[in-house]
This record gives C-alpha cells, structure tokens and sequence, in this order.
C-alpha cells in the first residue's frame, strides 16, 4: 500500500509538469495582453510593466523561470492585477475559505444525500421513494445561480435568519454552504439508490439474510459498504471542486474564495493567477483520486494494491 | 415704563437667542456600511488607475490640489496656493504645514505620530512614479514634467533630472516641458500625491498592508482582508478633522450587484448602486425610489468608426449612422439610469466641453437627415452599402445597447448590420490594432479637461488614434488640441475645443456619442451625503443620522 501511494504520488510530478506546460501555452496563445486596458497605456509604459514582470523574456525563458520558481523556492509568482500580492499569498488568503465552505458543502451533500438514497432504494416504488427522488431532481435541476438568490429571499430578506452575504461569522457559512451542497446532495442521493438497488439484487445479501443476520447489519455492513463505491467515486472530483472553489456561489454569497479566480484571472490574463489555479486544482484532483482508490480497498476486500 | 420694558424686551431677546442656539444636539452615528464592487488591485498612490483603488487613496492621503465635486475645479488641498511663472513652465505650490504622516496600528488601535508631510515627500512621489522600475501605468500622465518621459522610457537613468523640486520643506516646484492650464489638476491627482519613503523602503510591495502604511488623509486603515473587507478609521489629527463625523468605515467587497442591492434592502448596507435589472421595481417602490438618486457622471459612451474601412471611409455614412441612433429611446427603454444624450465626447463638467453651450449643435437623432446623406454617399436607402459590422465586448448590457442600435438603424435608415463581440483582452487588442468597422468603447476623466479626452484620444500621433482619422480635419484636429494644450488662456482653449469636437463627432463623424453616464446610487435617509459631479467621492465629509 505504502509504495502504491509513493508511486502514484511520484506520478503527479510529470502530470503537473504536463498540465503547465499546456495551461503556460494556451495562456499565452490566447490574444490579449495582461496591461491592455480599456485607456490604452503607451508602448513605453507597456515595456516598463513587461520588463517589471520579466515578460520581456522569451516565451520559453519565462516558462523555465516559473517552474524553477515553483520546485526551488515554492514561489508561483506575482499577481498581475493587485500589485504587492503573490499568488502564494492568494492562496494563503483564499483557499482556507474555499476548503471551509467545500467542507461544509460535503458534509450537507452526504448528510442530506445518503440518507435519502438509502431511504429511496429501501422504500422502492413508495411515496418514500418519490418524495425522495422528487427532492433530487429539484436539486439537480436548480443551479446554484438560482438556488442562491431564493435563499436569500427567503432566509435572509423575509425571515431575517442570516446576513444576505460575506464571511467570517458562522451564520454568513449557512446559506452558501446549502447552496453548493443541495445540489451534490440530490446527486448522492441519486447514485446512492441506484447503487443500492442493485446491491441489494446481489447473491451475497441473500446469503448474508439466509445466515439469519439482521436486517440492520446487512444492509449497513454488507450492503452500503459495497453500494457507497460509485459514491465514493463521483466524491473525489466533487472534494477537488469544492474545496477550490465555486464562482458562482462565491459571487452570489461574497465569499473571500478562490473560485473567482479561475475566472478573473483568465479574463485578466493574469499569467501566474491562471497558472496557479489550475496547477491547484490538478493538484487536489489528483490528491482526491486517490483517495477515493484507497477507499475502495476499504469498502471492496477483492480490491488489493501493491 | 419705557426702560423698564426696554428691559424685559432686551432679556427676552438675549433669551431668545440663547434657546435658539441650544437646538437639541444631532444624534449621529459614527459608522457607515459602505461597498467596494471589486478588491481595490492597490492603495498605492503610485500605482492605482481603477476607481476603487483611488477611492482608498483619497481615503488615505491627500493631493497637492483637488477637484471640488459640486464645480469639479481645481481646488488648494494639501497646497495653499500656487503660482505659475510667466512663460508658464514653472509651477510653485505651497504645502499646509499641519499635515503629518500618522501609522495605525490595527493591534492597539492607537495611531502613532511620525512626522510632517513635506515637500520631498512629493519629489520623491513624482520620481518614483516616473522610474521605470516601479512600473507605474500612470507614468504617462506626468510625461509634461521635465525629464519624466526621458527617465520613464530608459532614455535617462537621471531620477534627479526629473523637473520636481523641494524649494523648502514645504515648497515644491514642478517644471513642465510645455505650458499646460490644466497642470494643478494633474499636480493633485493621485498619482502625485506625496507618498512615505520609509515604509516602502522598509516593506516594499507591502507597505501598504495595515500596520505597514503611513497615511496623511481623513482617515487611516485599519483592516484590509483581501476580497472580503476593509475597515478604515477617522483620523482625528486630521488637519479638518473637526468635519469628519463618521469614526469607522466598513468596506464590504460584494461583486454582484443583485446581492449588494439586497444587503441594502437588509440593512447590511448604507449605500449601493442598484442593479439595472432592479431600476423598474425601484422606480415603483414608494420607499426604494425616494431613496434612488441620479445625477451627472464623469464618462461617456460611445461608438467609434475606423474610417478607413469602407464603406466607413465615408463621411457621409458615418454622419448617417450618427445620425440614425435614437439615444433617447436607448435611455428610455434599455437603459432606465437617467443617462443624457451625448452630442459631444467630453462630457458635460470638463473643461472646454461644448457639451452645454448654448451655441453647440452636435449630430442629432435625425432619421430623415440620416436617409438624405446615405442618398447623397450614393447608397439610397442603404443599397449597395458593402456590409458594415459593429464590435463590442462580451456583456449582456453592452449587448442590449448594440441590439438596440442594430434595430434603430434598421428601422431608421435601412440599413441590416451584423454584430460580433468578443471576450473583452482580445476586444481591446482588436480596437487597439486594427479596430472593426464600429466598435464600442468609454472615456472616463482622470482629470477634468478636453486635454485628457480629445488629445489622448484622438490625436493622430499622440494618442492610439483607433479610428485611423487622416487627412485635412485629422491635421487641424492635430493643430487645434496641441494648441489648447498650450495656451494659458481659458476663453482661446475653450474655442479651440469648441473646434476640434467639431470635427471629431460632426464635420467628420469620428465617431458617434451615445449617451453621458449617470451616478446612479441608492443611499438610506439617514446618510447625509454629498454627490460628487467629479468623479470621486468625499465619503469623509457625510454624516450618518442615528437610525
């Protein structure tokens, strides 16, 4: 098990190294310039500006210059657009949020989604079940982009339950955290019945039931534990996402996070701020893959990794 | 009798006067709840060219001069007075001697006293600005002081050539490379205020985080968490700090409109511009619209044509589409902010602007006059008219003004024109190099003068001249703003504006102004404000009514 995850751990390295060396092209490819505004600067100032963020340098300096900044000093660069802040202190600034609100999101989603799933597979074809399903496909038909601005209708503007947006009190986490999570609820939910209904079609719950178990421990012992593997994988990808942000939620609620950034940054091309996040977020992605592999040793016995 | 009543008359009268100056005291509240749409990029004077950022810096510091916002002129600030010697390259300012250099600390809440603001805090200002090592974009505007350009573009690594001096610790003279009427507004602006070697030497990029900064201005700061708050606190040393009522400003960073507006129907918020989609609901609410102000803004929008794209390369159609837009319908049925119709480029409060003089007659909405010079261009009713397709930036609202004036076109003059838009960096690169055939753009003042909006604009050679203007006008546009720059006499540089927007927006339909923006702003009865005609606002002088 050790080696496996020292090797998978090893193979981030040429999987980040891929990863920029396609964003740092793609970034620079795309027309625009980090200091074209919208009151054009003189080509003097432009050059005063490129030379001050060694932009002056050819393409595949810089890119050299910014990966050794990266493994040497752990230093990814300055931000473009606010001068004085780095892209280390962006993320030290605004990545403890994300993760706070992702966490919080996860923790709704499977609060909320597991227990509905289960209740919907067990209570198959019941008023249960609709109720259930009813719920998950309101959650996954509304966006968030919707979903936030009824809260605050109704939480925040009639019932004068939350503030309307910010952060830093644990009721400004309320609303947001519901927005995210509701919607990765309803799709727990979903895979968690669909999941379960199949699993419990299988073999080895009838022998499990004609051993004479309870219900209680074949379902939670033998059923769930197997039916939670495509939970657990879709959970991997969902953790990455949450935990480094969400645009839209972030916009709506006014959170510190890092979810605007992937989008700001682009549009400012806002070189290291783009290559940053991304990098970032490849980074969890991977990290939460695996994850979600080592689970499956946990939940499967057949699985084994050596 | 009569001494006696003469008496008694007198008591009264004194008493009267003493119980009509005891009014019972204003119950005022010393915080305010305020937004900023978008994380102030910097709070260096040196550095900011967004608005947000040069809010904090007026919050923070002080200029050698400022804009007044009722007149929007040029008014003493941190200098007294100033002087110009007679060939108009020198300018004198005089500096207030009661102006320290305070640095909050956040920890203890105590302010600690460091020294006066001094002339060399300018000087060193100004050099900073124009070496090229700090990288300032704003460098351009100080290229009329001598030396600047030369330091700034590598030409000279002589910060001490740079045309600033500190004649004494508080007289500081600028020496200029033209004559400029305009220069104590650019002396005052932010990108000259004077600025403290010591912590930007100690912090470097960093000087201007809390407990780092030193400031001079109304207020001190006290908070900035990046993208979510900044809290700044009255300066009670401040030399008018006996006018500042509000102790603390909280900041709120709230992006989205939609959410600002209902943080300020919660109460979370003092202040906010409302979101166009709401302006309707506003209008009919009995509360929200007496609380909904508009009034006069400091941009104007506009559409340019490149005029050397046919069939744009025609005078004629140019003054027909201008012609052919119905900016008062636009106002009235797509924008719903109280925008004014703009016949001129400068918008109205600039100096030189012909926006309100009587005598102005620029293009307006005038179907017929449009038809009849399309005709004369020998495209009657836009037959033969090659295809013609208007730009903009990706934005819903930019795209419902283009959609607007597509169909406004279409049914005024006949004419069928395609829009396209792109992602806003490549937009700007497109305009910038080879800008379509109409293309969508702004101007906001940095300072209230024609120069700021004709000559950098516009100008053949000085400026990026998008449009590509050439010939015979282009030339004695050229001649007439370099002239205005020049001279020192108001009555002549107003003429000669009156003249150059001439050919820019009528003679030669350069371009087509839309509309002149509004402040739009949505306050609560308890603020007691001031609205700003110049583009910044003094948020230290309100008061907040106890509520």
């Amino acid at each position: 098990m050790g080696r496996y995850i020292i090797r998978r751990l090893l193979l981030l390295i040429p999987v980040l190294f891929f990863i920029s060396v396609i964003t740092f092209a793609l970034a620079h490819a795309v027309p625009g310039g980090p200091f074209d505004r919208e009151k054009p600067l003189p080509p003097e100032v432009i050059a005063n500006l490129e030379k001050y963020y060694g932009l002056d340098q050819p393409v595949w300096k810089q890119y050299v210059d910014y990966v050794t900044d990266i493994a040497f000093r752990f230093d990814f660069g300055p931000s473009y657009r606010s001068r004085g802040r780095s892209v280390n202190d962006i993320f030290a600034d605004h990545l403890p949020v994300s993760a706070q609100l992702g966490l919080a999101a996860i923790v709704i989603a499977l609060v909320i989604g597991l227990p509905l799933g289960i209740l919907s597979a067990l209570k198959q074809n019941t008023l249960w079940d609709y109720l259930g399903m009813g719920l998950a496909i309101f959650g996954v038909s509304v966006p968030a982009i919707v979903l936030g601005p009824i809260l605050i209708l109704i939480f925040a503007l009639a019932l004068h339950w939350f503030p309307v947006a910010g952060w830093g009190t644990p009721a400004k986490m309320v609303m947001p955290a519901f927005a995210l999570g509701l919607r990765e609820s309803a799709i727990i939910a979903r895979l968690t019945r669909a999941s379960m209904l199949q699993v419990i079609r299988e073999d080895y719950i009838r022998t499990a039931r004609a051993k004479g178990l309870s219900e209680r421990v074949v379902m939670v012992r033998h059923a769930l534990k197997n039916a939670f593997i495509p939970v657990a994988t879709i959970l991997g990808p969902m953790f990455a996402a949450l935990l480094t942000g969400t645009f839209i939620v972030e916009q709506i609620f006014a959170i510190p996070g890092m979810g605007k950034y992937f989008i700001t940054s682009i549009t400012n091309r806002d070189y290291p701020v783009v290559m940053g996040t991304i990098l970032l977020y490849a980074v969890f992605l991977v990290l939460a893959n695996l994850a979600v592999d080592l689970t499956y040793a946990f939940l499967d016995p057949r699985i084994r990794y050596t | 009798m009569s001494k006696r009543f003469t008496l008694v008359l007198v008591v009264l009268m004194v008493l009267a006067a003493v119980l009509s100056a005891c009014k019972p005291a204003e119950k005022l509240v010393t915080t305010i709840n305020l937004n900023f749409a978008t994380e102030p990029p910097t709070m260096d004077p040196g550095l900011s060219t967004d608005t947000t950022s040069v809010d904090c810096v007026n919050m923070l510091f002080m200029g050698l001069s400022r804009l007044d916002i009722e007149t929007v002129e040029t008014k003493p600030y941190l200098a007294t007075e100033w002087s110009v010697s007679a060939d108009g390259l020198v300018w004198t300012f005089k500096m207030r001697k009661d102006v320290f250099w305070w640095r909050w600390d956040p920890a203890t809440q105590k302010a600690e006293k460091k020294r006066p603001v001094v002339a060399g805090d300018i000087v060193y200002a100004v050099r900073r600005v124009a070496n090229p090592e700090t990288a300032s974009d704003y460098a351009y505007v100080d290229y009329i002081i001598k030396g600047v350009q030369a330091v700034n573009t590598g030409e000279s690594t002589d910060l001490e050539s740079v045309g600033v001096r500190a004649v004494d610790d508080y007289t500081v003279e600028f020496t200029l490379t033209q004559p400029a009427g305009y220069f104590a507004a650019i002396a005052g602006m932010w990108t000259n205020n004077p600025v403290p070697r010591e912590p930007i030497e100690q912090f470097g990029d960093k000087w201007t985080e809390p407990g780092n900064i030193w400031t001079c201005g109304p207020t001190y700061l006290d908070v900035w968490e990046h993208e979510n708050k900044v809290v700044m606190k009255k300066n009670p040393n401040w030399f008018d700090a006996k006018n500042v009522f509000i102790e603390t400003y909280n900041w709120a960073i709230v992006n989205d409109d939609a959410t600002a507006m209902a943080m300020y129907e919660n109460g979370e918020l003092d202040v906010t511009p409302p979101p166009l989609s709401d302006m309707d609901r506003i209008k009919a609410d009995p509360t929200l619209s007496k609380e909904l102000y508009i009034g006069p803004g400091t941009c104007t929008y506009y559409y340019g044509f490149n005029t050397s794209k046919p069939p744009l390369d025609n005078v004629k159609v140019r003054q027909a589409l201008s012609h052919g837009i119905d900016r008062q319908k636009l106002i009235d049925t797509v924008l719903k902010g109280g925008q004014k119709v703009a016949t001129t480029f400068a918008c109205p409060g600039v100096f030189g602007t012909p926006a309100e003089d009587p005598n102005w007659k620029g293009i307006e909405f005038d179907p017929a006059k449009g038809k009849a010079l399309l005709a004369e261009a020998g495209y009657p009713d836009g037959k033969g008219l090659a295809e013609i397709t208007l730009m903009f930036n990706t934005s819903a609202g930019h795209q419902r003004i283009a959609e607007f004036i597509q169909q406004s076109w279409k049914e005024n003059l006949g004419l069928d024109i395609k829009l396209a838009n792109q992602e806003w960096a490549v937009y700007l690169k497109t305009v910038n190099t080879d800008a379509p055939q109409i293309y969508r753009m702004g101007w906001c003042l940095d300072y209230p003068d024609e120069n700021n909006w004709v000559l950098e604009n516009f100008h053949t050679t000085k400026s990026l001249n998008n449009p590509k203007w050439s010939g015979a006008n282009a030339v004695e546009f050229d001649r007439l703003t370099e002239e205005a720059a020049l001279s020192n006499d108001p009555a002549k540089r107003k003429e000669l504006y009156f003249k150059a927007e001439q050919l820019l927006t009528v003679t030669d339909a350069v371009i087509a102004p839309i509309y002149y923006y509004t402040s739009v702003v949505m306050t609560k009865p308890y603020v007691e404000r001031t609205y700003s005609k110049a583009g910044h606002q003094e948020f230290w002088y309100w008061k907040v009514q106890a509520h």
